[in-house]
């Protein structure tokens, strides 16, 4: 008889019954996907990114598409904190693990932003989104210096008390120090990678494409290079990591699980396909059991490398 | 934006056979596809259609799905069967001229119905519906519903003859068709707009409705000859979007009472004045 595959993981402190999360910006508030998906079939879901105040975004056009990718520069346009936690939240059923995602542009919006939504009993953990490609001031400027960074994890940490994720930026030399600086101030998790900053020209009107000149890259296209930072985070610290960047199918999810990840968020292909993250925490399991795999957890960090100096 | 009737049921995401894509000779090219569980949809619904057919090898490039207004089919399917769903569109970049290529039998996924429905005009006005380009594909079925209830005229517009896309179907219905191209090939010679200005004559504000779906700059001169006019005008957006269904942000449309909107969910219908059409690239 074959055994049932246990397919849950810890992340961050966060049981999940399966390491499929969804990612930021690109799963709203979690109600959009009802007609499609139960969100009780996949680990859980990290909200859009908030911020204190209710905020809009950048003027159009802020979406382009590239080559097995597209740009966004969408500017955390976001309902606030107050309404996730009074219409947001209350909207989704029972049982679905919900991660909050703070923005903000000092520490102290992003401390107090993180205790309001850590004290909600419906939020599982939180996640700063220290690496916003786009926005003017904040995010991006703590996501590239260690030392930043690890200042507004420390000051986050004073103030939350369960599971605190920080969201990395990969528009950075070296991934390691950025991961140090996280696990040094605290953090219980590490979610890699955010968007990657890019442009797109219009050779006929001569003009960038996006309004906002500058855009992060998303999707297929910039998969090999976050399975490349996740592992090179996966070997500087011991935190648990959420490896993040163009998931498409469960073979691309289990790629960042052998690299080291705990867990795995979908992102841009939630647009393409609603019903993806679904789709690949049961491809997940059909893996484990074709591959004889009894726990999912074993697949972490299980990539045989012949090299390992390579790192 | 504007005040429309509830969704008709919930939008769904399936793969959708081929049935038919037949090419029009002008550019243009009507797809029929059949969809189980097809939960019907309203005049003004759009569909995210992939960018080409699904082939033995899973493509991610082009990524995005392309909206597509529902040309026909806006009636639910029955349990268990299939329903036929049509939209008409034209080749123009890379996700276009790949779904141009697709097969009967092959595989399209699609997710919709999506956005919201026209608005009722009020009863006994005149409906005026003006179409440029592919527009045109948005306003048919809501052409075959007001013709029921009340006098339609249909303003059409294109570059050229060829281009006027529907153009057979809308001659089929009950309505006071005229067409403008721009190299004169068929109709008035010149732009749609200019059709609009004897309708617009000495109409009373009251007595008339306006429906237009095209290009910016048209829907943008419609808006304004409507506003001069005191005429209620509606207009339908095509802004570019990644998911069709309030996620990604990406098709916000800049209001003029400030702040933006969502065109795949709180549109694509717009009262014209909702727009802040000199905020639009
Ligand atoms: C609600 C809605 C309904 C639509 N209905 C129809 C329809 O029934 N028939 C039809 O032919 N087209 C329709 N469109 C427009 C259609 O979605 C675009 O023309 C299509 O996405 C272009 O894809 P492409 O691969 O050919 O071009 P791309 O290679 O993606 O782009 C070619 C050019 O088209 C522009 N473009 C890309 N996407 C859009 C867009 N969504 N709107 C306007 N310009 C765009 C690009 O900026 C570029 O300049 C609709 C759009 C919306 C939002
Ligand atoms: C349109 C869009 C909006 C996004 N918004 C956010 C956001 O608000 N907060 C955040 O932390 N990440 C945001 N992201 C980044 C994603 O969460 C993810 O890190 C990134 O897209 C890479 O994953 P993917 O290739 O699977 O999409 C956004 C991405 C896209 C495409
Ligand atoms: S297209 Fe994604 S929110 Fe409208």
């Amino acid at each position: 008889m074959i055994q049932a595959v246990d397919t849950s993981v810890e992340f961050a402190g966060i049981p999940l019954r399966n390491p499929v999360l969804t990612a930021s910006g690109t799963f709203g508030y979690g109600t959009e996907f009802a007609p499609f998906l139960d969100l009780r079939r996949i680990g859980g879901f990290v909200g859009k990114s908030l911020t204190l105040e209710p905020r809009f975004g950048n003027p159009p056009p802020r979406i382009a598409e590239t080559p097995s990718g597209m740009l966004n520069a969408i500017s955390i346009e976001n309902i606030g904190v107050d309404a996730f936690l009074n219409e947001a939240l209350p909207a989704l059923p029972d049982g679905v693990v919900v991660i909050a995602s703070c923005f903000g542009t000092d520490p102290e919006d992003y401390a107090r932003l993180a205790q309001r939504l850590s004290d909600s009993p419906r939020v599982a953990g939180v996640e700063i989104n220290a690496s916003c490609p786009h926005v003017k001031s904040g995010g991006i400027e703590f996501g590239q210096d260690p030392k930043l960074l690890g200042e507004l994890v420390g000051r986050v940490r004073e103030r939350v008390s369960g599971p605190l994720i920080v969201k990395l930026s990969p528009n950075v030399t070296r991934i390691a120090p950025m991961a140090e600086a996280c696990q040094e101030a605290g953090a219980d998790g590490v979610t890699l990678i955010n968007t990657i900053q890019s442009m797109e020209v219009d050779v006929e009107t001569r003009r960038p494409v996006l309004s906002n000149v500058l855009g992060g890259l998303s999707g297929p296209a910039i998969r090999p290079i976050a399975l490349r930072m996740v592992w090179q985070a996966s070997r500087a610290v011991d935190l648990p990591i959420c490896g993040v960047g163009g998931i498409t199918s469960a073979e691309d999810a289990i790629k960042f699980l052998l690299c080291g990840a705990t867990a795995v968020q979908v992102g841009t292909t939630n647009y393409i396909n609603p019903m993806a993250a679904g789709e690949i925490a049961d491809g997940i399991l059909q893996y484990a059991e074709r591959h004889g795999v009894s726990r999912v957890t074993d697949l972490i960090g299980a990539l045989e490398v012949n090299s390992p100096s390579a790192s | 934006m504007t005040e429309s009737p509830a969704l008709n049921g919930s939008p769904i995401r399936t793969r959708a056979t081929v049935i038919e894509n037949r090419a029009d000779g002008g550019g243009g090219f009507c797809l029929t596809l059949a969809v189980s569980g097809w939960p019907g949809a309203l005049p003004g619904q759009f569909v995210m259609l992939s960018a080409g057919p699904r082939t033995a090898v899973e493509r991610w490039d082009p990524l995005l799905p392309r909206p597509m207004a529902i040309y026909r089919g806006h009636q639910p399917g029955s349990a268990g069967e299939s329903t036929e769903i049509q939209v008409l569109y034209k080749a123009t970049g890379a996700g276009t001229r790949l779904l141009a290529e697709a097969l009967p039998g092959q595989l399209v996924r699609v997710v919709g119905p999506l956005g919201v429905g026209f608005p009722s005009p009020s009863s006994g006005q005149r409906v005026c519906l003006v179409g440029g380009g592919t527009g045109t594909a948005s306003l048919y079925e809501w052409a075959v519903r007001c013709a029921r209830k009340q006098p339609v005229s249909v303003l059409l517009g294109a570059r050229r003859a060829q281009e006027l896309i529907g153009l057979e179907d809308f001659e089929a219905l009950d309505v006071d068709l005229r067409c403008a191209t721009e190299d004169g090939s068929l109709g008035t010679a010149g732009r749609v707009t200019a059709l609009l200005e004897p309708l617009l004559a000495d109409v009373k504000p009251e007595e008339m409705s306006l429906y237009v779906c095209g290009p910016t700059p048209m829907m943008r001169a419609c808006s304004e000859r409507a506003s001069r006019a005191g005429i209620r005008c509606i207009v339908s957006l095509e802004n570019n979007m990644a998911c069709g269904f309030g996620v990604c942000l990406g098709c916000a449309v800049p209001l003029t009472e400030g702040g933006f909107s969502l065109v795949c969910k709180a549109g694509p219908i717009y009262d014209a004045r909702e727009v802040d059409w000199a905020g639009l690239p």
